[in-house]
């Protein structure tokens, strides 16, 4: 089976086939149905790389449970301390449940190392012996990676955190923590759930609601019109101007850099858009993944509204660990006497920070560019942080409201520039290629070939142009009123049926006669897939 | 009680935090906030904040964060 959600075999066959089944299904029989597709699909995906996945699963139940058995002991002698007090027994306890923790971290984290970085550690560590003038070189190991390592591991990792800091209790049912790790919908591509999220709610085996079907129908309609009408319409393009940019002048690359932002928002959100709506025909509710980011003002503002799942995963599992860690409070105690308020406790959440986009960028992909990456946006909010006050006082001086629409406007246009510029870099062949564009950008810039015709023969013509436009029109108005807190999808399903049907024919239409399919498109595979 | 607002005062002097009930919500106390009012708090009060304990509903008030902080001192 095809790793995208956008597939007819995925959409009119596996879907509709699992749905019918849990249909027919007693309550109780349900999960097990659902555990039983997601190991298929993954299977179908991955063959029997779908062993790492079940090991993640048996590691994480086992240590769980262990955690909790230690959690148990301790509270029975807190009960009962003796001569000892609770501090030491507190401090024994914790020893040894870190112990257990570092087990599960080295095994999922090592699983995920060995797949997705070591070629990456073997291509540098070759270049070292290059350096000393060695001719030996290791050869560059290559095999494939499960389908979706990245996101279950994520999920995995937040597991056993949340069982070792008590905010969870460990799950006895090997197979419902299984679910949870599994659930087919999620596993490719995110977004990453915590075990509190959906675990629960996927073993209860709910009757599926008409309302939660409509609903689940209609955002799966949304988000393939996303990814079929804009991101695979806009696939030829940047593949010609990416593979051949020393050809092209600077406008032609910054078209790009914008087609390619554009294409990984509506590729990943739409495929979002399609997983999410899968999960709520079954009655399960999915975080959100993102929440209109290019309405963002500042860098820092576009990361909590663009893959929001895995950023709260750093915020959780990274951030305030390094924040509160002892060095770093001591630091922050140290520096907010001798630098104040701002920059005091700035200094230590910069390394906090720091290694949060480190992890951010090496966890995007094994290579410079991605490091790079991660880098480029903590720059970024490092210095939107340290100018703030000076921005805030600057503001002031010149009268200028900081909530007025032109302000607004210019932060908002500012912060997705930022943002191109840093996903060319992301998708450039290396680290050096992105160097290259970025040049031809700011020296060769030249915007007659926008619209002479030196686009137009680049696997784009006027009417894709057009049609892209009306779509991004149709997202823009979702978005908005996304943002005013108004749920198109319900104001559909509570339409009467006169209403309705034409609103779900137009959108078949549209798709059907305007998606970029056949001869002549080659559709994006899933692009955060190998994350 | 009164120790408590001394900190908070000192690390946002304009604040009323004795009937504030929205610091975090209004986003009156920041992420920098947060993390140097923790830093003092452990320090003053010899208590370890956990991070399952940074919530807001943990910090939205001064008599918020006292329950905690008096929490945490049983528990120790």
């Amino acid at each position: 089976m095809s790793a995208s959600y956008c597939s007819l075999l995925y959409l009119a066959a596996f879907l509709p086939a699992v749905i019918l089944l849990y249909l027919i299904l007693p309550q109780k029989a349900r999960p097990i149905l659902l555990l039983a597709a997601s190991w298929f699909f993954f299977w179908s995906i991955s063959g029997t790389l779908i062993i790492c996945l079940i090991f993640s699963v048996f590691v994480i139940h086992g240590i769980g449970l262990k955690l909790d058995g230690l959690k148990s002991e301790r509270d029975e002698k807190l009960k009962n301390p003796g001569d000892r007090s609770k501090k030491e027994i507190k401090a024994e306890y914790q020893k040894y449940m870190r112990r257990f923790l570092a087990i599960a971290i080295l095994l999922n984290i090592g699983l995920l190392a060995f797949y997705k970085y070591m070629g990456f550690t073997v291509c540098n560590i070759n270049s070292v012996i290059k350096l000393f003038g060695c001719k030996a070189a290791i050869d560059i190991p290559s095999y494939a990676a499960p389908i979706g390592i990245s996101f279950y591991t994520m999920q995995a990792m937040a597991y056993i955190f949340d069982v070792y800091r008590e905010k969870i209790k460990a799950d006895r049912n090997f197979f419902r923590l299984a679910l949870f790790m599994s659930f087919f919908p999620q596993i490719v591509e995110g977004p990453i759930c915590r075990y509190s999220d959906t675990a629960i709610a996927l073993w209860e085996g709910k009757r599926i609601r008409s309302n939660d079907f409509l609903m689940g129908i209609q955002r799966i309609s949304f988000g393939v019109m996303k990814k079929i009408i804009v991101a695979d319409r806009l696939n030829i393009v940047i593949g010609n101007i990416y593979s051949g940019y020393k050809n092209y002048d600077g406008a032609i690359v910054a078209a790009s850099a914008v087609f390619y932002a554009l294409q990984l928002y509506m590729e990943f959100s739409g495929t979002m858009d399609i997983v999410i709506g899968s999960a709520e025909i079954f009655g399960i509710t999915m975080p959100e993944n993102f929440s209109q980011p290019f309405f963002s003002k500042t860098i820092s503002e576009f990361w909590k509204r663009w893959h929001i799942t895995l950023g709260t995963w750093f915020r959780d599992y990274i951030f305030y660990p390094a924040a509160m860690s002892k060095p770093l409070k001591k630091l922050t105690t140290n520096a907010r006497k001798k630098l104040g308020n701002h920059f005091g406790p700035l200094a230590s959440s910069s390394i906090a920070l720091f290694c949060v986009w480190l992890c951010n960028g090496i966890w995007h992909g094994a290579g410079w560019q991605y490091i790079f990456y991660g880098m480029y946006h903590f720059s970024f909010i490092l210095v939107g942080n340290i100018i703030e006050p000076f921005v805030i006082s600057a503001a002031q001086k010149l009268h200028i409201r900081r909530t007025c629409k032109p302000y607004v406007i210019m932060q908002t246009v500012r912060t997705f520039i930022i943002v191109c510029i840093g996903e060319m870099f992301f998708n450039a062949h290396g680290l050096r290629a992105g160097f290259e564009m970025l040049g031809k950008i700011l020296t060769d810039f030249t915007p007659s070939s926008l619209w002479n015709g030196t686009l137009f023969k680049l696997g784009i013509d006027k009417l894709d142009i057009l049609i892209i436009c009306v779509a991004l029109l149709i997202v823009l108005s979702v978005s908005i009123t996304k943002e005013k807190k108004i749920s198109l999808g319900k104001w559909i399903i509570s339409r009467p049926l006169y209403v309705r049907i034409p609103i779900y024919y137009s959108i078949i239409l549209f798709i059907a006669i305007f998606g970029a399919y056949g001869t002549g498109y080659v559709p994006v595979d899933p692009m955060y897939a190998n994350f | 009680m009164e120790k408590l607002i001394e900190i908070l005062e000192d690390i946002e002097p304009e604040v009323d935090f004795t009937s504030c009930k929205t610091l975090i919500d209004d986003h009156i106390l920041d992420s920098l906030s947060i993390i140097s009012l923790i830093a003092e708090l452990e320090d003053e009060f010899d208590i370890t904040i956990p991070t399952v304990e940074i919530i807001p509903a943990n910090f939205n008030s001064a008599e918020a964060m006292l329950a905690l902080i008096n929490r945490l001192q049983e528990e120790e």
